[in-house]
Formats: C-alpha cells, structure tokens, sequence
C-alpha cells in the first residue's frame, strides 16, 4: 500500500513538473526597445516599445507596464515612473524633475526598462546609453536654414561632425523635406547648411511654416528636434463661402442660373397656364354672343 | 367599333346613379375615409410619435405612399397626351379614366405630404422661406403645376359633354344639373369654341409631358440627391419615369374593367382595348425591369460596404420577402400572364393591372424604407426599435385612408360626369362610319 501511495505522489510530481513545464513553454518573449527622445530641446522623454513573435510574426503587444529608471534599476531613487504600452506597443514617460540630480551627474546617460513577469510573458527589459545633445536651427539670407548639433563633452557643449539628420517643414500629415536632399550630414564645423526650395507652399494667415531639424535613432544621442518658425510660406487666404451664391447656400442665396432657369420654367408654364384660363373666358364669351 | 346610333351612344354613356353595390362601395370608402381621419386627428394631437417613425425611418408609408400617388398620376400623361398627339384613337375611350386617376392621384400626394409634417400649420412655410436650391420646393411647384394642367385637359374635353348632359335634366336631377350648368353651359358647340377647345387641348397634351417628367425626377431627385446607398444613383430619374408608367398604366387596367363591367360599357371598352393595353403593360414592365437591373446590379457589382449592406436586406435579409413579392407582382407575374393573347382578355388583364398595382406600392416602400435604416452615421446605443419599422395602426388607417379617398373621387367623378368622352365618341363613330 505505502509503495503504491509513493508511485501516486511521484506520478503526481511528474505531472505536476510536465504541467509547469509545458505552461513556460506556452509563454512568449517580450523583446522591449528603449529610446531616448528631446523635443525641441525642451521635452526629454523615453519611450519603450513592447513586441513579440507570436505564431511566427512580431506583434506590438498593448497593455504591458514597465518602469523607467535612470542609470540603473538597482537604486529605487533611479526610479523615474511606469507607463503601459499602447495599441502600437508604445510606453512613453517624461524624465521627471525629480531626477535632475543624477541627469546632472554625467554628460552620457543611461536608462532602463523593465517589465514585470505575468501570465504571458516573462521579466524583460532593455537599456540605452545617450549622450546628451541637442539641435540648434537658424536661417540665412536666401532662405537657408543652417542646423548645427551640440554635444555636451564633459561640461561644455561642442559641435559634432559627421552625424546624419533631416531638415524639413512640419505639416499636419507628416514632414515635408524642404529640397529634394533627403537627408545631410554635418561638415567639420558641427553644421550643415539646407536650401528652402518649397517656395509655393501654403502656411498659415500670415505665411508662417514651422521647420523641423531632426536626428533620428541616432546610437549615440537619440532621437533629437528643433524647430523654427519663419515666413516662407505663401499666406492662406480664408474666403468665406457664406454670402456666395451656391447651390448649398441658405435661401436668398442661389445661384442666378438656377434663378433664371427655374423662373423662365416657372413663368413660361403658368404663362400658358394662364393662357388657357383666358382661353375659357374666351369659350364663355362666344357662348353668350 | 361596331356602328352605334348616336342617341344609343348617349345614352349608354351619360352618369349612372349608384346601384346597391356602388353605394356600399362608397360607404366603404367614405369609412375608410373617416377612420384615415380619426388617426390623423390622434397624430395632430399626440404628435408623430404615434407613428413608427423614429430617428432612423423618418419616412415611412406616408413618403411611399406620396412616391405612389405620383408615379400613379403619370398615367394622365401616358393615356392622353403621348396616345393623343401620336394619334392613336383606340385610346379615347381611356383619356378620361386616366385623366380623373391623375388628378385624385395628385390630389392625394399633396395631402399625404402634409400627412408626413409634424407640424402642417407651417406648411406655408415652405413658400415664404423655401430654398430655391431644395428639390423640395422643385416639388412643391412642379405638383402644383401638374395638377393644374390635368385638371384643364380633364375640364376642356368634358364641355362637349357638359352641353349633353344639360339636355337631359331629367336624368341628371336638380344639383347635377346646376353644377353642369355652372360649369359648361357657356359651350355651344360653334365652330369657334371648337377651335379653342382643341387648340387648348393640343397646348395641354404637350405641357403635360415635360411637366409630367418633371414630377417624376424631382420626386426620384429628393432621394438621389443624398449621398445614401440604395438612393445614390444617376439612374433614379429614369427609374422613377418607367416605375410610373407602369403603375398608371397597371391602375387605368383595372379602372377600364370595373367601369366596363358595372356600367356595362363592353361596347366601348373592348377586348380589343385590353389587348392593347396589355401589350403596352408588358413593355413597360420589361423597360422598368431592365432599369430596376441597372439599379441593383452596379452597386452590386461593386459591393461597397454600405451598399452591401442595403442590397443584402433587399435580396436575402429583412426586406427579402416584400422585396420578392414586389418584384414579382408588379413585373414577372404580369409578364407572364399578359404576355400571351389569352392573358391579355379582360379578366386577366384585370388581375395583371391589380398586381402591378399592389407590387408597385410596395416597390415605393422598399425605396423608401430600408436605405433609412442604415444611417452612415449610426446613433450611439440606439433603442433597437431604431433599427426596424413597421408602421402603426394610425400610419395604415392614415396611407388606406388617403388610398380609399383618391378612389372615392374617382367614384364621384365617374357618378357625376360620363367617364367615356360621348362627344369624342359621338364624333369618330360617325367619322368611322363615313370612312
């Protein structure tokens, strides 16, 4: 009986250990990717992205929390806050104020991200390393926009050669390269100088567009903006539709064809009409004589 | 025509009084009338909502109803005007049963339009703050338009007539014969009055087409002006046009064998009429079967969403079996049965006329209905009842009302005056018989 009772809870175990073994396989790998991004030199932000391979593709996996730490996660006073990804697999997180202190420690950052084991996935987490840089955009005479990236070395902000980034005009449905250069490369003196050949396109009442600087994924500094407002664009000019004589306009408003083509009908029509009324006291008239 | 005296002829022909059958029929009539009324007077006071419209089907039978009455007054200008100025003369007997069918067809779609408003006391408003731009008023205009002209090529043909009926007081009793009086006593039958008479009826029978056509694009417009599936077409003109011939031509059908078999008038509607009217029926089922193909199978063939949707509910989902029945009535079944001569007597002829006539009604309620139900812009956690109409007893007492009401005038019509011109008939039997 008892060698019976011991073959029962080593079946058990067995099953047990098959079970557990056969739900970690259920479980996918989160792959997470950290990016570093500065607006304008004004916003810092990071933003994560959660994916995995489910059933041989990638998915953008919604609804995952991670937390954000600077430096390291090995110091709760590194934690900078938690967000939780979004339909496209994206978490993103303003660099708080209250980590100022260690921002300030090093010209060269590092962050992390981490995400909690759950049912689906396992801990994951990511890390990137920035140096601190930023973007200055200015215009010349000829409409030239000269774009010069800084980068902090030590404490003091140095021009840096050789990095890529794109000059464009922002719109509202995507940037719009301002020449047919795709993208530039700064020279030996940390600049790069871009011609403005967008010389009809429309900007607001008063001919402003908005033109964006940008360095993109950039391994070293991130992702990076700036932007400058000049008034390069042709001026929109609103023209109400209100008093204009249109077939959608309000009544007392239509347009003179329909006018004269549906009065012409009208009086044409009733002036038979009324021809033939006539024509009755005509009829009546000769009865009597 | 067999060769009649003429003395025979009128007296054959001049208004019968009302036998046992005709008063039950207008009491019947006069009652569906008054329960019309009683649900009309509960929809005045109580508002719309005592209908099944809602946010959704905000037309409903009312709309199909008026889409009908104006289809079915086209016959006015098919019978009188197309037949009378291609001179064909089998069809002077018809003219004035399709005259009389246009007018209370007319009549009624002006009423029942007013039926539809919540609030018909602004009705006038229509005029002083219409929008030149809105088919509406296109609408407005052309049915006021329309109506005039059919009553002048009702009233000009029937002074020949008139000056008949004042001969034979006896017969006709004192307030016909005063209402004859007023209206025709002026007619001498000179040459001169013959003249203008004729004159003014050619003028007619040309005005009334155009306006007739008139009638029935803007009425087909006030749909396909929207950017609505099911009503988003070029086509709704011309669908609307031979939809109309049809039904009229379905209705003056039915008309000529009741007024053949109870004013026993076989001798001037003949076999020979139905033979003829039945071939013209069938080729306007055909014409409006192959408009109705064009208008369901390019949306169709494109299949988008929208449409999807509508075309599915017509063919297979909720509207599948009035959509079926109505296809069938109004065009397969009457093809099938006027196709062949035997089908084309009067008897069958009849059952056709009846069939198109219903099949059409219910192919006005399906235009109208079930492109509604589908909002572009769905209302948010809408009452499920939103998504589905079927009209309430105030709606039907309403549309059967206004339907009885437009055969009572016809009953009237054809109990005060002759309903087969005896002067028009008077002059081609003996032109016939000097020939």
């Amino acid at each position: 009986m008892r060698k019976l009772n011991n073959s029962a809870i080593l079946l058990l175990l067995l099953s047990l250990c098959s079970l557990t073994a056969y739900a970690q396989q259920e479980k996918n790998s989160l792959i997470l990717n950290l990016a570093y991004h500065n607006n304008n030199n004004l916003q810092q932000y990071l933003v994560a992205n959660a994916k995995s391979k489910i059933d041989g593709k990638f998915r953008m996996i919604e609804g995952v929390t991670v937390s954000f730490y600077i430096t390291s996660d090995s110091a709760k006073t590194n934690f900078l806050g938690t967000a939780t990804t979004d339909i496209k697999g994206n978490a993103a997180l303003l660099i708080p104020p209250s980590a100022k202190a260690e921002w300030m420690k090093a010209a060269s950052r590092d962050f992390v991200v981490v995400s909690k084991a759950d049912k689906q996935f396992d801990v994951s987490t990511a890390t990137t390393t920035i140096t601190k840089a930023r973007l200055k955009i200015d215009t010349a005479d000829g409409k030239i926009i000269n774009v010069s990236v800084l980068a902090l070395v030590d404490t003091v902000w140095t021009l840096v050669k050789d990095v890529e980034l794109k000059v464009a005009v922002k719109r509202s449905g995507g940037d719009l390269n301002v020449s047919e250069t795709q993208s530039y490369t700064t020279d030996s003196t940390g600049t790069i100088a871009a011609e403005f050949k967008l010389d009809t396109l429309p900007g607001d009442l008063k001919g402003n567009l908005v033109l964006i600087a940008k360095i993109e994924e950039n391994e070293t500094y991130g992702n990076l903006t700036a932007e400058t407002t000049v008034p390069w664009g042709v001026p929109a000019t609103y023209v109400s539709e209100y008093d204009k004589r249109t077939l959608f306009a309000r009544r007392g408003f239509t347009p003179y064809w329909l006018e004269l083509m549906a009065y012409s009908i009208i009086v044409v029509v009733w002036g038979v009409l009324f021809y033939l009324f006539m024509q009755i006291k005509k009829l009546k008239k000769l009865g009597i004589e | 025509m067999e060769s009649l005296a003429k003395t025979k002829i009128i007296e054959d022909l001049l208004p019968q009084k009302f036998g046992k059958q005709g008063k039950i029929w207008v009491v019947f009539l006069s009652a569906l009338c008054l329960l019309g009324a009683f649900a009309y007077y509960r929809q005045l006071s109580k508002g719309l909502v005592v209908t099944a419209m809602r946010d959704y089907a905000s037309w409903g039978i009312y709309i199909s109803n008026f889409v009908f009455f104006v289809a079915i007054s086209l016959v006015g200008s098919l019978i009188t005007a197309v037949l009378r100025l291609t001179n064909v003369h089998w069809s002077t007997p018809l003219t004035r049963i399709a005259e009389i069918i246009a007018v209370s067809a007319i009549t009624f779609a002006s009423l029942i339009i007013i039926v539809d408003m919540g609030r018909p006391e602004r009705f006038y408003n229509l005029f002083i703050h219409g929008r030149l731009q809105s088919p509406i008023i296109w609408d407005v205009v052309v049915i006021t338009t329309y109506f005039f002209i059919s009553l002048l090529l009702l009233y000009f043909p029937l002074l020949p007539d008139m000056q008949i009926m004042l001969k034979y007081k006896e017969r006709s009793g004192k307030y016909l014969h005063k209402l004859y009086s007023f209206l025709g006593s002026f007619w001498k039958n000179t040459p001169g009055q013959i003249k203008i008479s004729d004159k003014a009826v050619n003028i007619l029978c040309i005005a009334i087409i155009p306006v007739a056509f008139s009638i029935h694009t803007v009425t087909s417009w006030l749909f396909a002006t929207t950017y609505r599936p099911g009503w988003d077409s070029t086509n709704f003109g011309a669908y609307f046009i031979s939809g109309a011939f049809l039904v009229g031509a379905g209705g003056v059908m039915v008309a000529m064998y009741v007024f053949r078999t109870h004013y026993k008038l076989e001798k001037y509607i003949t076999e020979s009429h139905f033979d003829k009217m039945g071939k013209i029926l069938v080729m306007l089922a055909l014409l409006y079967l192959y408009f109705n193909v064009n208008e369901f199978m390019v949306p169709a063939f494109k299949m988008k969403k929208p449409e999807e949707e509508h075309l599915r509910g017509l063919f297979t989902g909720e509207f599948s079996v009035v959509f079926w029945f109505a296809i069938s009535t109004a065009m397969f079944i009457p093809i099938l049965i006027l196709i062949f001569k035997k089908g084309r007597k009067p008897f069958p002829a009849f059952i056709a006329g009846i069939l198109v006539v219903i099949g059409s009604w219910f192919k006005r309620y399906l235009i109208v209905t079930p492109t509604l139900l589908h909002p572009f812009l769905p209302i948010r956690d809408v009452p499920e009842s939103y998504h589905h109409y079927f009209p309430t007893w105030e709606e039907w007492s309403i549309a059967i009302g206004s339907l009885a009401g437009a055969l009572l005038i016809i009953t009237i019509f054809a109990r005060i005056f002759p309903i087969i011109p005896i002067q028009e008939t008077i002059t081609e039997t003996e032109e016939h018989e000097k020939a």
